[in-house]
């Protein structure tokens, strides 16, 4: 993909010159070299400093208090600053690191300045508050502090890309012209400049052609180290919240970082051109996940994070593809989990005499969602789709108080009540018991890690589902249905038909996803499948897994399910304002980034309302997701 | 004892009360075609609004006769403001966005609203005492209490004052037009964004009727109440014919009598023995709701609309 640069005269009017520095110049008027080396001096520091104490006593979270030996938050410090490093070395331009960032290195460099920045001023705030004064900081604290402002001012020193400074001084003429001038306007139009180091520039050099079996081993060395990240922010204990916000921090700052340094681009063009190997080692490296992991706990957080994301990902079909906003989504987890439970052969369950194998047990839950989905579908798919979602909502609340009723005294004898239906018997294929430890090759494979691998099997069935279904005649006709249903019909689609079947399949797919998740928590009980609770799964949580994520796209879901699975699960404090956090973030994504983290090439082109000639030239209409992440 | 005129006054009673919020869901949706999913959420802030009127504003031992009309006051202004700044700031910047946005906000803005009340406003967590009106009065064989009384008329008052102003008042026609055909009626010099604030405001302070109505005849409130009285409110609004008020109003009704019909009488059914009692009036209701879009989609009023979108 080649394209011409573009090199307009810029008029740049005087009173914008006065403001802005000239162009290939930085915010903070140094010299280019200075300001070079203050980046990869300062990121060597915070480095080095990661390996000072930065306060006397343990009390503060992962022990920051050993020399010689980071721990904690500093390892995330270290992280920073040596990404800060790499991409100061890579505007001395060293040879073998060009790669790093093909659309130039100067926004990474801030990008991941501000980052560690970002992570060790929090560090020492929190030590300062947590235990009370900056007298518990020792000398190793006060190094990281200056060491990562010195990179923050560096870096803002380093000079910009000429085409992001011409659109900046551009964007920030043109707003004093419409608003006139006084201090805060300035402001506001300085921290318009600021894009000009944060914005991925449009023209990024295309890549040198690298023989297949490199690109192949690319994408294994990112897929391996998104487990490894992803294993790490598992591993954070619950009881330290400072350390999962500063991996956050971190995280956010890198990914930004990478992304304005086009290696996100450059990733998501090797996956689209490796698709199926991509695909495939995602699922290595979520078979390899339990392996990493000493702790069973661990592995039950990660088979949670899979069921919730599978759901989602079913989830996704109806809302995502189709269009279909399905408010009482998890009524088909909860069918899926009752009708399993009450064959599972449960000395509580009314059917105990019945034990079904787990395949027919699966396929019965499956089936039975289905029903319903089709039951509560056909009367409501004919209408428009805003009935849909009050009508599925209605069905969440029958469910929940259906399943709670039915327990003998207020209705009929079938699912126990509120006591649900408990003691559900573990797995066991070919006399291989799900809940026992096995040991496979010097790891122990506790019970948790063993439904977690059933859970990537599902996960896989249900990631074919959705990719075959989507790429289809039928997956075509949903997206047509989803963008206009008139001129859909109008093309001989039965509108009806169609939009059946995805919520059908989105509803049979919960079920199976829900059979599962019975035998996982040994008890079913009719409270978690509400419209919103604090935990997840529910409805709202869902929901705003798939929007949060990216609607349309496999790893959105994914993505968006880990994310708000881990939150409430590691940021214990949160826990009562958690729901109040992702009803405002419901609200400023569809005002803001209605299209998610992860966003679909279609789908950010309809929400954003563009015409056809406003398409940017470099961009074309695939549904090749924007970004994408493996190993999540 | 014969039950059924006391069954049907209390469903007469409930039906009112849907009716009333219904009409915030048919207004809004008749002009803007949105579902207000939140507006369940008004109400519970209308009812929150009255109750920080008589417990933290007004005097103790204040008589009942001035302090309701001062929380209608109160609970009214509060349902107002939270249904004008939710269409100002969350709904007007989507208005050309496609049709899930608008609602996924909606979603987003429900449950902020409940989190909201439940976190910072106090002892909210669990239900809260509301003044009640409990004084009963016998009527042969049906016994209604002041606030039943409250409740009938403040209904019809505002029922009758909302057709007069829709037929006669000048931006009630031009609501009107506007439902009608927003562009057109843009072009005849209508400010279409002034109408839709005003249907906003009116479902608010319906809702807020609703609420202190609630309140006076139930006793408690809590943060959850908007939930399944707006979803049960917006059944009322589509069994009547969603976008005509009219149609709420007597969706409101119908939904509400043959809920406590089912709930009372279902179990006499043979083979439905332990389908009855309140437990499982919800569900009823909804299956009236799923039947009513089978048999009769546009509703009981309603009239066959073509697809706008």
């Amino acid at each position: 993909m080649t394209e011409t640069t573009k090199t307009p005269d810029t008029p740049g009017t005087p009173s914008a010159d006065a403001v802005i520095a000239p162009d290939r110049q930085g915010l903070i008027p140094l010299p280019a070299a200075a300001a070079r080396a203050l980046t990869l001096v300062g990121g060597i520091a915070t480095v080095a400093s990661t390996f000072l104490a930065w306060t006397w006593t343990a009390d503060f979270p992962g022990d920051l208090t050993v020399y010689g030996y980071p721990g904690g938050l500093q390892w995330l410090t270290l992280v920073g600053g040596a990404l800060v490093a790499l991409f100061a070395l890579a505007g001395y331009g060293v040879r073998g690191l060009g790669w790093l960032a093909p659309a130039g290195p100067t926004g990474p460099a801030v990008l991941t300045a501000l980052g560690a920045l970002g992570v060790t001023w929090y560090t020492v705030i929190a030590i300062a508050v947590e235990l009370g004064g900056l007298v518990n900081l020792e000398p190793g604290g006060y190094v990281a502090a200056v060491a990562s402002l010195t990179t923050v001012i560096g870096a803002f020193g380093l000079p910009a890309g000429a085409d992001e400074t011409r659109r900046a001084k551009e964007a920030f003429t043109a707003y004093l012209k419409a608003h006139g001038r006084s201090r805060l306007r300035l402001a506001i139009a300085g921290v318009k400049f600021l894009n000009a180091y944060i914005g991925k520039p449009d023209h990024i050099a295309a890549p040198q052609t690298v023989p297949g079996w490199l690109q192949r081993l690319a994408v294994t060395a990112v897929t391996m180290a998104g487990l490894g990240i992803f294993s790490y922010g598992i591993d954070i204990p619950s009881e330290e919240g400072e350390t999962f916000i500063g991996y956050l921090v971190v995280i956010v700052f890198a990914v930004w970082a990478l992304h304005t340094a086009g290696l996100l681009d450059r990733f998501s063009r090797l996956v689209a051109a490796h698709r199926g190997f991509a695909l495939a080692m995602g699922f290595v490296a979520a078979i390899l996940f339990p392996f990493t992991q000493t702790d069973d706990h661990y592995a039950n957080i990660g088979v949670n994070i899979l069921i919730f994301g599978t759901v989602a990902l079913g989830l996704n079909i109806v809302v995502g593809l189709a269009g279909l906003l399905d408010l009482g989504y998890v009524a088909f987890l909860g069918v899926g989990a009752y009708t399993a439970a009450l064959v599972s052969g449960s000395e509580f369950s009314k059917f105990s005499g019945v034990q079904f194998p787990f395949w027919a047990a699966a396929l019965t839950g499956a089936a039975a969602s289905l029903v319903f989905g089709v039951l509560i579908g056909a009367p409501t798919l004919r209408l428009r789709g805003d009935y849909l979602a009050i009508v599925t909502l209605g069905f969440g609340e029958i469910f929940r108080i259906a399943v709670n009723n039915m327990d003998g005294v207020s209705g009929p004898d079938i699912t126990n009540g509120p006591n649900g239906i408990p003691s559900i018997p573990d797995l066991s294929f070919f006399g291989f018991n799900f809940g026992t430890a096995h040991d496979l090759g010097g790891f122990t494979i506790g019970r948790f890690a063993n439904y977690y691998l059933l859970m990537v099997l599902i996960m896989a069935i249900v990631v074919l589902v959705y990719t075959r279904a989507a790429d289809s005649r039928i997956g075509r006709s949903w997206i047509a249905i989803r963008e206009d249903e008139t001129a859909a019909t109008a093309m001989g689609i039965n509108g009806f038909r169609v939009k059946l079947i995805a919520f059908a399949l989105g509803a049979t797919l919960a079920g199976l996803a829900g059979t599962v998740s019975a035998h996982v928590t040994y008890s079913v009980v009719p409270n978690p499948y509400q419209f919103a609770g604090a935990a997840p799964p529910n409805s709202a949580f869902l929901l705003a897994a798939v929007v949060l994520g990216g609607m349309g796209t496999v790893a959105g879901p994914l993505l968006g399910a880990a994310l708000l699975y881990l939150l409430p699960e590691k940021l214990v404090f949160l826990q009562d304002k958690s729901l109040l956090a992702f009803g405002v973030a419901l609200i400023l994504l569809m005002r803001f980034r209605p299209e998610g983290i992860i966003a679909n090439r279609r789908r950010q082109l309809e929400f954003h309302e563009t015409g056809q000639l406003d398409v940017p030239q470099q961009t074309t209409l695939t549904d090749e997701p924007a970004v994408t992440k493996a190993g999540a | 004892m014969n039950t059924l005129p006391q069954q049907l006054a209390n469903g007469l009673l409930l039906g009112s009360m849907y009716g009333l919020i219904a009409i915030g869901y048919t207004m809004v949706y008749g002009i803007v075609q949105l579902i207000n999913f939140a507006h369940g959420e008004i109400f519970m802030t209308g009812a929150f609004g009255a109750l920080t009127v008589y417990f933290y504003i007004l005097p103790g031992g204040t008589s009942m006769w001035a302090a309701v009309p001062l929380m209608l006051v109160g609970g009214g202004i509060v349902a107002i403001l939270v249904a004008v700044g939710a269409e100002r700031f969350a709904y007007r910047p989507l208005r050309q966005a496609p049709r899930l946005a608008p609602l996924i906000t909606a979603i987003g803005l429900s449950l902020a609203l409940q989190e909201v009340v439940r976190n910072f406003y106090p002892g909210a967590d669990k239900a809260r005492a509301f003044p009640s009106l409990d004084t009963t009065h016998d009527l042969g064989s049906v016994t209604i209490k002041d606030a039943d009384i409250f409740l009938i008329v403040a209904a019809a008052v505002c029922m009758s004052a909302l057709a007069w102003f829709v037929r006669k008042s000048r931006t009630g026609r031009a609501m009107q037009a506007t439902a009608q055909d927003p562009d057109t009626a843009q072009l005849m010099g209508i400010d279409t964004n002034r109408i839709i604030v005003v249907a906003f405001a009116i479902g608010g302070f319906f809702a807020a009727v609703a609420a202190v109505s609630y309140g006076l005849k139930y006793g408690n409130i809590d943060y959850r109440m908007g939930f399944l009285m707006g979803l049960k409110a917006f059944t009322a609004a589509v069994l009547g014919g969603i976008g005509n008020i009219y149609g709420a109003m007597l969706g409101g009704l119908v939904l509400g009598i043959a809920e406590t019909m089912a709930a009372t009488y279902i179990n006499n059914i043979p083979g439905m023995q332990q389908l009855g009692g309140q437990s499982w009036a919800n569900v009823w209701a909804f299956c009236l709701l799923i039947l009513v879009l089978l048999l009769r989609p546009q509703g009981l009023l309603g009239e066959r609309v073509a697809d706008r979108a």
